[in-house]
């Protein structure tokens, strides 16, 4: 009977997602520092979402078996843990509600489906507020790999630079490159460009510091990327430089640059907002 | 004195119950290299002097793996099994030991050593096998350098640049094993990066080209998979109006700027006559901090 029922208890949480058509983030708290690295390699609080996840499961898995023994086990063990993780973010205490929990070992103890059905309802909408609130944030904040640490090479200037000091080194040369071309100085331009052009081809070598996956490169950095500064370097080596060629083909490149941005870039904002 | 109750066994027991005799089980329990290093002494000494003993240790690394916690890094940093093309999974045991000799040698399949050579080895079980001997023993890590390998069409493998032969010698310097043992062909396993040689890249003045080509090294030059290894050139260059410029270019394995073999790469230059370009160009391995010079060279753009 309570086979379909169940089913529903399952997709229960699954339906956690954002309400709002506007998302807010907020700052983590500072006490969930201390289970995510540089702080801990075990990410204790993390761990502790996945134990209440496998234990929610470990309750529904054993009904739908008609095993009611084993599923109040899993309810009892789903409190312990709830409880537990309450105490870990003080800040957060108030999102949690072990009477619900109790409640829902009653219904287990029960043996009453729709009990349990309503029980876990509630209890579980005390998850989904807390993730609509900051799970996203936390995800972003502790999780997203950072940009500040990743060093690059300059390759004109042989020296070591951060991500934001690279991008700006970078851009300068391209702003260069374009002054030049706009004001007639073919040659300066020449060797601007070619200083950015070796610049934009070294990006690539960030990726691998954090994918492993060479796909990902070619999407952003691939051929076409490649094509096109290898376009610009000869446009700009020409007799009398072609100066609408050349910025046909900037906006080719930068095309690349965008579609960089919009996937890493959000996360670094929020990261770099919220000072981590 | 140790050998006489030895020698008497031998002539009790048939080869088959000496094997089980001699068995030191724990070997096979995937046991840390320096357990290894009782018997196989001048081979973990070699090993500790390669990148594979450092692979887990390597300080660039824990900094570049967030502190040992992006996952997917660390498969081919602490490997299990190694097979020929797999991408290995992580050990759950001595990660410290990098890429170690059980996790090179020791198959789960067989629960025994797997080696290039024929041995009676009685501590261990060994079985012979010859996908030891081939590059596709070394692709399942190496998968970028391996991919640029084969397309040189080159014979040469790996193993016969980096691991090169040190001839005939002990496997085992370990009493009473070593009495029992012939000489066999030894290979280094310090893995050493090696150095190009300064004829291996050729470099030419065309009017505002200079032309880099690698004639000498079957892979890319530097090569890599996630480490960045680079080649700095330097050419310091002589215009006919007495101008002089330096053009500084860093090539790398993660740019996808390295010289591919055979494969002339175009460096342009700024405009002008060129009379004359001196040319450096160094190297520098992606777990080292110096760069070493590989060729020095003088071209000149011969007069019309
Ligand atoms: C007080 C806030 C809070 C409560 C209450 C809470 N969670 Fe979470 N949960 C989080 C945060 C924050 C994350 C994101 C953690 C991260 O990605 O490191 C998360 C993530 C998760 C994840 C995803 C893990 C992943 O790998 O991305 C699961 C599953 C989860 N929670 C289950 C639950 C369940 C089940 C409950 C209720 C029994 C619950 N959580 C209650 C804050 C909460
Ligand atoms: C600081 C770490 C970091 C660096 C450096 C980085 N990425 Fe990413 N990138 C991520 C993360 C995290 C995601 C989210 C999805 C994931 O985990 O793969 C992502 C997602 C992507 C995606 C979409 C998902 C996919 O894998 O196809 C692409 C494409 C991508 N990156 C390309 C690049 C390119 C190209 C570079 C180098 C120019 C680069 N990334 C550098 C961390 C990084
Ligand atoms: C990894 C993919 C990636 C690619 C490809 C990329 N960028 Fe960026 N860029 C970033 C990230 C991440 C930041 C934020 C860095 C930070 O502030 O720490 C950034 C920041 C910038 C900034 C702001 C720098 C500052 O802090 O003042 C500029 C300007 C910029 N990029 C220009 C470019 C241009 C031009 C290109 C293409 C030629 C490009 N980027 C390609 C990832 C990328
Ligand atoms: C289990 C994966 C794995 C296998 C298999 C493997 N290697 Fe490696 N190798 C690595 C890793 C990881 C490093 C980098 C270690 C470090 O420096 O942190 C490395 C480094 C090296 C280096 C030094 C590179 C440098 O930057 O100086 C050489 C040479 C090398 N390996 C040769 C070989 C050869 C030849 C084979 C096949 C006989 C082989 N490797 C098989 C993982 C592997
Ligand atoms: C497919 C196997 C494999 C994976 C996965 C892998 N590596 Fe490596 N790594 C290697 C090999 C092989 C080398 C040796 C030389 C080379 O090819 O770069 C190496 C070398 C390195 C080096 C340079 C040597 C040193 O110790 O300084 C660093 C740093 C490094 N890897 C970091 C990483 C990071 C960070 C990740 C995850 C983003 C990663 N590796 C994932 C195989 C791998
Ligand atoms: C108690 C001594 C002893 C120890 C310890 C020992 N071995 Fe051996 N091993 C031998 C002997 C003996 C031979 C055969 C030597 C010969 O024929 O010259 C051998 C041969 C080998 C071979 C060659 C196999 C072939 O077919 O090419 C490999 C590989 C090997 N051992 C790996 C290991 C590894 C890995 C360990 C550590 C887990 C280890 N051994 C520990 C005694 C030992
Ligand atoms: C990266 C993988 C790798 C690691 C790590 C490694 N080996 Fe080997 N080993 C090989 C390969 C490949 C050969 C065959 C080389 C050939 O014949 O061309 C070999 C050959 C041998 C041989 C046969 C004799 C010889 O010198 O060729 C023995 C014995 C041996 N290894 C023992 C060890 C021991 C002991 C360790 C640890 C100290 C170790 N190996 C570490 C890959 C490895
Ligand atoms: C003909 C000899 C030869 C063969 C075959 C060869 N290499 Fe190399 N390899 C070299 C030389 C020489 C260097 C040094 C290049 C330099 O100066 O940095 C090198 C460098 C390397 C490096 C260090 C990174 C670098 O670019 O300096 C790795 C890793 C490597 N080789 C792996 C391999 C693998 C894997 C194979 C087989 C697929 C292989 N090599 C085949 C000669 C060879």
């Amino acid at each position: 009977m309570g086979f379909k029922k169940v089913l529903l208890l399952l997709t229960a949480v699954a339906g956690l997602s954002f309400s709002a058509d506007k998302i807010v983030l907020k700052k983590p708290p500072a006490s969930l520092d201390k289970y995510y690295p540089p702080a801990s390699n075990k990410f204790e609080f993390l761990s502790n979402m996945h134990a209440m996840s496998t234990a929610r499961t470990g309750i529904t898995v054993n009904i739908n078996e008609g095993n009611w023994e084993k599923a109040l086990y899993w309810a009892k063990e789903l409190k312990k843990i709830y409880v537990e993780t309450s105490k870990m973010v003080p800040e957060w205490k108030d999102y949690f509600k072990p009477q619900l929990a109790d409640n829902l070992i009653k219904a287990v103890e029960s043996k009453n489906v729709d009990k349990v059905i309503e029980a876990s309802r509630k209890f579980l909408q005390t998850c989904a507020k807390c993730h609509q609130d900051n799970e996203l944030a936390v995800k972003l904040t502790y999780r997203f790999p950072s940009f500040e640490k990743i060093k690059i090479e300059d390759p004109v200037e042989f020296m070591e630079y951060e991500t934001g000091k690279y991008m700006k080194a970078m851009t300068d040369s391209m702003k260069a490159m374009k002054i030049y071309l706009m004001q007639g100085e073919g040659d300066k331009a020449q060797e601007a460009g070619l200083n950015f052009v070796e610049r934009a081809r070294q990006l690539r070598t960030m990726c691998a510091k954090c994918h492993t996956n060479k796909l990902s490169e070619e999407v952003i950095v691939g051929k076409d990327y490649e094509e096109a500064l290898a376009k610009l370097e000869e446009l700009l080596s020409a007799e009398k430089p072609n100066k609408d060629d050349i910025f046909k083909t900037l906006g080719s490149i930068t095309v690349s640059c965008t579609k960089c941005h919009n996937v890493h870039i959000m996360p670094a904002m929020v990261r770099e907002a919220f000072g981590k | 004195m140790r050998l006489l109750p030895l020698l008497l066994s031998l002539l009790i027991l048939s080869c088959e119950k000496l094997e089980t005799v001699f068995i030191e089980e724990d070997l096979l329990e995937r046991p840390p290299s320096k357990r290894c290093s009782d018997c196989h002494a001048q081979i973990f000494e070699e090993w500790k002097k390669s990148r594979h003993f450092h692979a887990w240790t390597s300080e660039q690394f824990r900094v570049e793996s967030e502190n040992y916690t992006k996952t997917k890094c660390l498969s081919c940093h602490a490997p299990h099994q190694v097979d020929p093309y797999k991408k290995p999974t992580l050990r759950v045991e001595f990660k410290e030991d990098g890429v170690s000799c059980v996790a090179c040698h020791f198959k789960e399949e067989t629960r025994a050593m797997h080696g290039p050579l024929k041995v009676w080895s009685p501590p261990h079980p060994s079985k012979q096998d010859f996908s030891y001997t081939k590059s596709n023993f070394c692709a399942g890590c190496h998968q970028e350098t391996y991919k640029e390998w084969k397309l040189t069409k080159v014979e040469k493998t790996c193993q016969s640049c980096h691991m090169p032969s040190l001839g005939k010698r002990d496997l085992i310097q370990k009493f009473p094993f070593e009495l029992f043992h012939l000489a066999k062909p030894r290979t280094s396993h310090e893995f050493p990066s090696l150095k190009a040689k300064p004829e291996d890249i050729k470099v030419e003045l065309k009017g505002n080209k200079l032309i880099l080509t690698n004639v000498g090294v079957p892979h890319n030059l530097p090569t890599a998979d996630q480490g960045n290894p680079k080649l700095y050139v330097v050419a310091e260059l002589e215009f006919e109006d007495g101008r002089r410029r330096t053009v500084r270019k860093l090539l790398s394995a993660q740019s996808k700027t390295a010289l591919r073999y055979k494969e002339p790469k175009e460096i342009r230059l700024p405009k002008g006559n060129i009379v004359q370009a001196q040319v450096k160009i160094y190297r520098k391995l992606a777990w080292k901090k110096e760069r070493e010079l590989i060729k020095e060279v003088t071209l000149q753009t011969p007069s019309p």
